[in-house]
């Protein structure tokens, strides 16, 4: 199970340059998930691990050697696609045993195996089935045993779910996470769905525009985002931002802005120092608790727009000033279109950001 | 409800299309069983008394016994239907093997000079046979040659007889040669459509799984291209089976297709109609049977399952 090392990666089609030297280690039977939206290069940086893209600068180490030269075959590692990418033409056990079969294993040895992987992912009925004749869950079932089949040390993941249903896709997931603690290998994950990211990885890797944001494990990564776009692309409901002044007003630090002044707590004040002025302020919706007691320096005055009602919770869309804030609120709470509440900001929920470089206070 | 009928003018339609398409095979049909005098006569229409006589004519030289009715068998039917197959089925093979590899690097392989190569492979198209016949006719006769005193020129005439050069015209080489040339364009145009359609992450998939170039082509696109090679072998079978004018240059006594020694039956004094249909009858049969084998692997929708789409 090989530490996987990517070194100054950089890629670029023509003058087009969409991956800007990546840097990143992931040690042993690590699960690392790429995330970032449509375009990030996330998909562009696992493409090329698994030689699928070609390396235009930098190194890829696999084990302590570097591998940008070789095939993928070589590489020693398994793959599941996006789009499943079976063999039509073959039955499932054939699509299982390609792989065995291209490298000449004995013929008990890979039946053997093929029904062992077929019992992991719960395929043992449909091993002569054709993948014309599968359901969409099943498919991304045979596309996971042909990858387990190969033995390989190195696991990667291409959006595996995004073609499934949302239903489908959670009952997925949570076996992904059972499957992940069986199988000790090394794992790449990409997807752009936050919740998966969040849920299966040891290690987040947020990329936009071709840049590595912030990686660390999920806890980190959400509590201290290192910048405003990676604050906003974790979590759900996402984060609000609003514009404020910082203003020193009687011994304290008071985010001012448009209907509202939050008071800073000392520790955060005393970190940013005092370069007052016009800076970012984010807040998670979940760091909103609807309070209509809370002191007028610890809450937000929220007028009510629009109302979400997901289940036991409702999604409320309300405006402060200017700008639109999402809160979350328990459905029983009686509440109308329109009517002003207030919600109590939480102090370890208060995230500044630089308003020009985004990054985070 | 009322039930959909359709106006009498669409069956009359109908089977004046059946009539026209039909009609001339079955007209032959009937003619290859008649003699030459019932034919030409055509007094009595389909009022006769059948003869197989036409069809031993025919077959007389491969027949277990000698017909009552000829002297000398003339027509070498057998040997020319011999002859017909290996051209048609070597040259479709070959055709097939050269033509999807050459659509498949078409398709995904960028290097330089490949869209002036796809489009002067359709160009290529436009040129028709008899264009050809005249260069090709020199070239075979006089430039495509081996000496009679070079060691492999000596070799070939001392075991296969001859005199003269070892050329290309007059032998099965130089008129499958040609074939080849002829269908290639067609076949490689009609396959670029089909690889294209062949999902990349599947070769991708393969790549991963450790199957080299070859690999990856032999056992995951042309098992889901099959569609696409089997109509492509029907059409090349079926121009090579057919094709008349340049075989007619090219082959010599031993090596002539059906289509000429049909119209050798044809001759300034006599024209053996009953033995043209009968010939004809039997030269229709192997496309035949060609095209339900070959038809029978285009099934639909290959690729289904393949990919989420």
């Amino acid at each position: 199970m090989p530490e996987i090392r990517l070194e100054k990666l950089v890629k670029r089609y023509g003058d087009v340059q969409v991956l800007h030297g990546i840097d990143l280690d992931m040690a042993e039977n690590e699960f690392t998930v790429l995330v970032g939206p449509s375009g990030c290069g996330k998909s562009t940086t696992l493409r090329m691990v698994a030689g699928l893209e070609s390396v235009t600068e930098g190194e890829i180490f696999i084990g302590g050697s570097p591998v940008s030269h070789l095939d993928p075959k070589d590489r020693g590692l398994a793959m599941v696609f996006q789009d499943y990418a079976l063999y039509p033409h073959m039955d499932v056990a054939r699509n299982i045993s390609f792989a065995l079969r291209l490298q000449k294993r004995p013929k008990e040895e890979i039946q053997a195996k093929v029904r062992e992987v077929a019992e992991i992912v719960g395929l043992s009925e449909f091993l002569h089935r054709k993948p014309g004749a599968l359901s969409g869950g099943q498919r991304q079932r045979v596309a996971m045993a042909r990858a387990l089949a190969k033995d390989s040390d190195i696991f990667l993941f291409d959006e595996p779910l995004s073609n499934l249903d949302a239903k489908l896709r959670g009952q997925m997931r949570a076996e992904l996470a059972i499957m992940r603690q069986s199988v000790q290998k090394n794992m790449i994950y990409v997807t752009h769905d936050q919740i998966e990211a969040m849920t299966l990885a040891d290690r987040i890797v947020v990329m936009h525009g071709g840049y590595i944001q912030q990686q660390g494990p999920p806890e980190e990564l959400f509590k201290q985002p290192a910048n405003k776009f990676v604050a906003g692309f974790l979590g759900s409901p996402p984060m609000n931002f609003m514009d404020v002044d910082l203003q020193e007003e009687g011994g304290i630090v008071v985010a001012r802005g448009d209907g509202f002044g939050i008071a800073i707590p000392a520790e955060i004040s005393n970190q940013i120092g005092k370069n007052s002025g016009k800076i970012t302020l984010g807040i998670r919706p979940s760091d909103l608790n609807y309070d209509p007691n809370a002191a007028e320096d610890r809450a937000l005055d929220l007028q009510v727009i629009v109302s979400e009602y997901i289940g036991a919770q409702s999604v409320l869309l309300c405006s402060c000033g200017s700008t639109n804030v999402t809160v979350e609120l328990k459905s029983e709470t009686p509440i109308a279109l329109g009517e002003t509440l207030r919600f109590a900001v939480r102090t370890e929920g208060i995230h500044l950001f630089d308003r020009a470089t985004e990054s985070a206070l | 409800m009322q039930k959909e009928r359709q106006h009498p003018a669409f069956y009359a339609l109908l089977f004046a299309l059946i009539f026209m398409s039909v009609g001339p095979i079955f007209l032959m049909f009937v003619n290859s069983f008649k003699l030459d005098v019932d034919i030409i006569g055509g007094t009595t229409g389909l009022l006769f008394l059948p003869t197989i006589s036409n069809y031993e004519t025919a077959l007389c030289d491969i027949l277990w016994y000698e017909p009552d009715h000829l002297d000398f068998c003339s027509l070498k039917f057998g040997g020319a239907f011999i002859n017909s197959l290996i051209i048609a089925l070597i040259s479709t093979l070959l055709t097939l093997i050269i033509g999807c590899m050459a659509a498949y690097a078409l398709v995904r392989f960028r290097f330089m000079g490949r869209d002036s190569a796809s489009l002067t492979t359709l160009m290529v198209r436009m040129v028709p046979p008899a264009v050809l016949l005249v260069p090709v006719f020199g070239l075979w006769n006089n430039e495509f040659c081996i000496g009679k005193e070079t060691w492999v020129g000596s070799f070939i005439r001392d075991t296969l007889g001859g005199r003269g050069d070892v050329c290309l015209a007059g032998t099965h080489s130089g008129i499958i040669l040609i074939y080849i040339a002829m269908n290639l364009p067609f076949v490689i145009w009609i396959l670029q459509s089909f690889i294209v359609q062949v999902p990349r992450s599947l070769e991708e998939a393969a790549k991963v799984d450790g199957a080299g170039p070859f690999q990856v082509f032999f056992q995951i696109v042309v098992p889901l291209i099959q569609p696409g090679l089997a109509a492509a072998a029907i059409f090349t079978f079926r121009i090579a089976w057919n094709e008349y004018l340049l075989a007619s240059a090219l082959s010599d006594r031993n090596t002539k297709t059906v289509p000429i020694l049909i119209v050798n039956n044809m001759s300034e004094f006599n024209v053996e109609w009953g033995v043209i249909m009968a010939t004809g009858m039997l030269l229709a049969i192997p496309p035949i049977i060609f095209t339900l084998f070959a038809s029978r692997q285009i099934i639909t929708g290959m690729t289904a399952g393949a990919v989420k789409g």
